[in-house]
């Protein structure tokens, strides 16, 4: 019977080295990050107890957030405290900026990072949304080089990542609020703080003279994994902002999705109140 | 009224002095049982059944592990009859031959280490042939609806006045609805845990969190095959119990004492949160069906009720929680037809068991929310009906008690709803009303609360506090209070030293209150039934009182002074050693109970409430926000002003969670499914509304200085509260809880389907 103490855990004194570990099988661990999820999961049994475990968390190589022409370029190990806390994601990812605030609690938000968030790949997930609107992409890193996966092809099924087992996440590279474009994250949880999502979502619009140009929507805890909604989206381009449309974005949104029953919500209510989300978050 | 306590200016009842045990509990020095250094001690681990309902056909261990290494304890090993002594012998430690839930103990092991423990329990297979299971509040509903005779009674009471069903057909107009509730988690911060240790004299020394130390050593003795004597049981420092630690540490207690004396050395368990939450007594769920007719003028013609608890899988204490249910069913409003049938049944799952309020919230659940709509029949506001018909003092409650004295009716009603200003609040309330950005609602709850033991409860088991005058450090003589009764977080402590301190009439620093010991108090009954301060207290303060009394007699004169004090108590102590006097608590003259036909004085007293909630739905998710609360109590003298706010803002917070949103069911292998912190959702401190607070005292003059019970009364009205605010705010009547935003949703499709 093996416990969280029998892990091994080991620290690497740089992301090559911790790429050559898990380029081997025989010195390859879990990666572990700020462990908020893997600690809680290994103790509670949902997790398998590895052999070893890598701690990313020393690694300088993963942290920072920095402007690039491609987007805004987050480092794997970068915390839900500093997201929310950073000008740049504030300013030019608003909608990442506010559901980090509304992971956990301060504590949480010290230790949790964005990788974990992502590569832990639950449908509750709060960042997923957020990074889902961007268009952006993730940067896998192995032994052998790197690898760019665009978000949308990340989440492959219920706790499943298009990475493999010897890559580690080490960024995210996400495009910048485009200018005259606005943002917003909301969360359905099951109270007001400290609070798994029921449901939540976000949205980037751009509006022009009162009509919609662009949309992209994604909402979470919907599906076995965080989804866009390419219906509403493609159908919505074009149309004038007004309470009619609302409505029929309410309907739409609500139809498009097809989540379950779990201890947290129910079917049917995550299914009305996703079209009330979503129609919540393009009231301005 | 006992002829010994003197009336003098009381020092140190009415302040709000610190916790005497904060400081150590602020500085990390409180030792809780997990803290404790056991030398020599092993780990025990207990091995469950595996569905909720089973033959045990026999254990057979794997012969590939080696069990020397283990000590293994089975039925076969409990040295006297295999049973619990609780309100019955149904309850075996451990299961021999039938188990009746998922988790019932099958066997126990002991080992050096946790991991060795719970790795022999993987090498113990179980057979067992399953059997059908009953598993929830519903199906037993469904069984009472229609006369099933499937259903399990595991007891049934009723209370009879007058003639309900005649006053019915009478009646002007009839309202008629069903009310249910679900499990509630007492969640305390420290799980359960105990030690248990061999003695020298084939006795055990058990300690641990407890709330209850004599109820250990009574409920286990037979099943030790031990005279009371040789279980000696000691509390240490408990972090939280709300009941949760009533009844269930004697179960955890067999476990630890028979792996103990079968392995000769110390036994340690201590629960992790799963465990705590998957195999520990909860709230028992509640179904009440309330029919009540009314008169053309809006008084109440007849009341009747059935009220039915899921039990769990066996009686334990059950009958009694029930029996306080029924009490408070129909208690707090004039009516001279009433009729309530009271029962427990039988399901697969954890014993129900005790948790603040003990049956009281249950009721008061569907009577309040019932009141409402008997107000809304009579063309009446919430608030109206509630003045109208309210119980005050001369009145009779449904049991035929006559209310006498010490009656906070209507005075904590009136001054609520004066503070919230709730008739011109009642008129901004939104009903649902289309297109508002948010809907707001305002509700009421009244309600009295039983205070001490239900009927003949005290009567029976006869409480008893000590004093001793002993030194309490070189060259220093004290008091030191003697009790049976617990802190476990609310402040007991504190309110029996400030009772002991005013009792001999000295400054606190000459008092001591120590954790209870049964090697050394007098059983003063358990911490339970919001009893300690109002019927233990008033033990400690007479006990007190006799002590100075004697004291006096021993010098030939008056102490006047805490000088003076140490002068005589010294030389008491040198010249005759220690000093223990006694004080036993009386009812008063005059009452009587039936307990068979219910009727007669149920309780000596009542504390009174009034809980206005005022809520906020959110039209676009149904998010439901409590955002204030006013509560006015009568809790009698107030001993500590500043506990007892504390004690009602905790306890009103445990009420938010048990009204908004504590769910927890049962999953298909039979176990609680809301089994971690992660998924059993609790308030938070972002949740907790605004509360404006206060008191009146009406004190009880038959145990001075005074006061009645506070600990239960936070938790019993404020659900019906807020889902009579909910449905001022959206037009939908809740009556299942918690309510939550899926199932207003429904509702409202329902409404809409109609
Ligand atoms: C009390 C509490 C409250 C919480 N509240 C919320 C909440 O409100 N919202 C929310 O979304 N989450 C919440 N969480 C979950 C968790 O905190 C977050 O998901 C957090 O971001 C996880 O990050 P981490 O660094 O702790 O991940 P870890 O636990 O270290 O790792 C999580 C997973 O990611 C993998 N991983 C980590 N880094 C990498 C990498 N670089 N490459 C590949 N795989 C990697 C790990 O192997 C593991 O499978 C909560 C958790 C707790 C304990």
């Amino acid at each position: 019977m093996r416990t969280v103490e029998d892990i091994e855990i080991r620290f690497p004194g740089s992301l090559a080295e911790a790429l050559a570990w898990q380029a081997d099988e025989k010195t390859r661990g879990r990666p572990l990050a700020g462990g908020t999820d893997l600690m809680v999961q290994w103790e509670s049994g949902v997790a398998a107890i590895p052999e070893r475990a890598v701690s990313l968390w020393g690694l300088k190589e993963l942290k920072g957030i920095r402007e690039t022409p491609r987007g805004i370029e987050i480092g794997a190990m970068t915390t839900h405290t500093e997201l929310r806390s950073s000008p740049l994601v504030r300013e030019k990812l608003p909608a990442l900026a506010a559901a980090a605030a509304t992971v956990g609690g301060r504590q949480i938000q010290n230790r949790g990072t964005i990788a974990g968030n992502v590569a832990n790949a639950s449908p509750a997930g709060d960042l997923a949304p957020t990074l889902l609107i961007t268009d952006g992409l993730a940067t896998a890193a192995s032994a052998s080089g790197r690898r760019d996966i665009p978000l949308a092809k990340l989440f492959t099924g219920y706790r499943k990542l298009d990475v493999r087992a010897d890559e580690l996440l080490v960024s995210f590279t996400l495009p910048a609020l485009p200018a005259g474009a606005r943002e917003k994250f909301h969360k359905i949880g099951t109270r007001a703080a400290q609070a798994i999502s029921k449901v939540m979502g976000a949205c980037r619009v751009r509006v022009q003279n009162g009509t919609i140009v662009s949309l992209a929507v994604s909402l979470g805890s919907v599906a076995p994994v965080p989804v866009r909604l390419p219906e509403l989206e493609q159908w919505i381009a074009g149309r004038r902002v007004d309470l009619n449309l609302l409505e029929e974005v309410e309907r739409r949104a609500s139809a498009e999705v097809h989540p379950i029953d779990d201890i947290r919500s129910t079917a049917t209510y995550r299914k009305w109140v996703s079209g009330r989300l979503v129609r919540a978050l393009l009231e301005a | 009224m006992p002829a010994t306590v003197q009336t003098r200016d009381p020092r140190w009842v009415g302040q709000g002095i610190p916790r005497v045990d904060a400081e150590d509990k602020v500085r990390g020095r409180a030792q809780y049982v997990d803290d404790l250094l056991v030398p020599n001690g092993w780990h025990g681990h207990v091995v469950r059944a595996p569905v909720p309902h089973g033959l045990l056909r026999g254990l057979t261990p794997d012969p590939a592990f080696d069990w020397s290494r283990v000590v293994v304890v089975t039925a076969k090993d409990i040295p006297g009859p295999n049973c619990i002594v609780s309100h019955d012998r149904s309850m075996p430690v451990i299961a021999s031959d039938e188990f009746l839930y998922a988790g019932e103990p099958v066997a126990l092991i002991a080992a050096p280490t946790l991991r060795l423990a719970r790795e022999a329990a993987e090498h113990l297979r179980i057979d067992f042939e399953e059997r059908p299971a009953i598993l929830t509040l519903h199906e037993v509903a469904d069984q009472f609806k229609h006369n099933d005779p499937a259903l399990v009674k595991l007891c049934g009471q009723t209370i009879r006045k007058g003639d309900a069903e005649a006053a019915l057909a009478r009646a002007h107009k009839v309202v008629e609805a069903e009310y249910t509730a679900g499990h509630q988690e007492q969640l305390y911060i420290e799980p359960q845990g105990l030690v248990a240790e061999p003695t020298g004299d084939g006795g055990v020394f058990i300690y641990g969190s407890m709330q209850c130390p004599y109820f250990i050593v009574h409920e286990l003795c037979e099943a030790l095959a031990l005279p009371p004597e040789k279980i000696r049981v000691k509390q240490a420092a408990v972090g939280g119990a709300f009941g949760g630690k009533e009844e269930f540490p004697t179960w955890l207690a067999g476990y630890v004492a028979l792996l103990a004396l079968k392995a000769k050395r110390p036994v340690k368990i201590v629960y992790d949160r799963h465990q705590d939450i998957l195999y520990t007594t909860k709230r028992h769920p509640v179904w009440s069906r309330y029919r009540t007719g009314l008169n053309r003028d809006g008084t109440i013609a007849a009341i009747a009720v059935d009220f039915l608890l899921d039990g769990g899988a066996y009686l334990t204490l059950s009958d009694v929680v029930m029996y306080r249910g029924i009490l408070h069913a129909a208690m707090g409003y004039r009516c001279d037809h009433v009729f309530v049938n009271g029962l427990v049944a039988r399901t697969n799952t954890v014993p129900s068991g005790a948790f603040r309020g003990f049956g009281a919230p249950q009721a008061i659940w569907g009577l309040e929310s019932h009141v409402d709509a008997m107000a809304a029949a009579a063309g009446m506001t919430p608030h109206e009906f509630r003045l109208k018909n309210c119980l005050v003092q001369g009145d009779t409650t449904p049991t035929g008690q006559v209310l006498k004295w010490s009656v906070g009716s209507p005075a904590v009603l009136e001054k609520s709803l004066e503070r919230c200003r709730f008739d011109e609040q009642w008129k901004k309330c939104s009903r649902g009303k289309p297109g508002a950005k948010s809907w707001y609602g305002i509700g009421v709850s009244f309600f009295a609360h039983g205070a001490a033991f239900t009927g003949d409860g005290e009567a029976r088991i006869k409480a008893r506090a000590a004093m001793d005058l002993d030194w309490l450090a070189p060259g220093r003589p004290g008091g030191i209070v003697r009790v049976s009764s617990t802190e476990m977080g609310q402040g007991a402590l504190t309110v029996l030293s400030q009772l002991a301190a005013d009792g001999l009439g000295l400054d606190l620093s000459r008092v001591s209150c120590p954790f209870p010991d049964t090697a050394l108090v007098p059983n003063s009954g358990p911490t339970v039934a919001s009893r300690t301060t109002m019927v233990v207290g008033s033990c400690v303060y007479g006990a007190a009182g006799k002590l100075k009394k004697a004291l006096e007699q021993f010098a030939g004169k008056p102490i006047a002074s805490g000088k003076e004090f140490d002068e005589i108590a010294s030389a008491y102590l040198n010249k005759h050693g220690r000093l223990r006097v006694e004080h036993l608590f009386v009812l008063p003259p005059g009452t009587q109970w039936d307990q068979k036909t219910f009727r007669g004085d149920s309780y000596p007293g009542y504390s009174w409430g009034c809980n206005v909630a005022e809520v906020e739905v959110d039209p676009r998710t149904l998010g439901i926000r409590v955002k204030k609360i006013t509560a006015f109590y009568d809790i009698g003298k107030v001993v500590n002003p500043v506990l007892a706010k504390g004690q009602i803002e905790g306890g009103l917070v445990q009420a938010l969670g048990y009204s908004v949103m504590e769910k927890i069911g049962i999953d298909r292998k039979g176990r609680f499914d809301a089994s971690r912190m992660q998924t059993y959702i609790i308030p938070t401190m972002q949740d907790i509304p605004e509360m404006d607070l206060d008191f009146v005292e009406f004190p009880f003059d038959h145990a001075p200085p005074g006061a009645k019970g506070v600990g239960e009364l936070p938790m019993d009205g404020l659900a019906p509260a807020i889902a009579n605010a909910i449905e001022a705010a959206t037009g939908l009547r809740m009556r299942d809880l918690p309510i939550t935003p899926e199932k207003l949703y429904e509702h409202s499709q329902k409404n809409l389907g109609r």
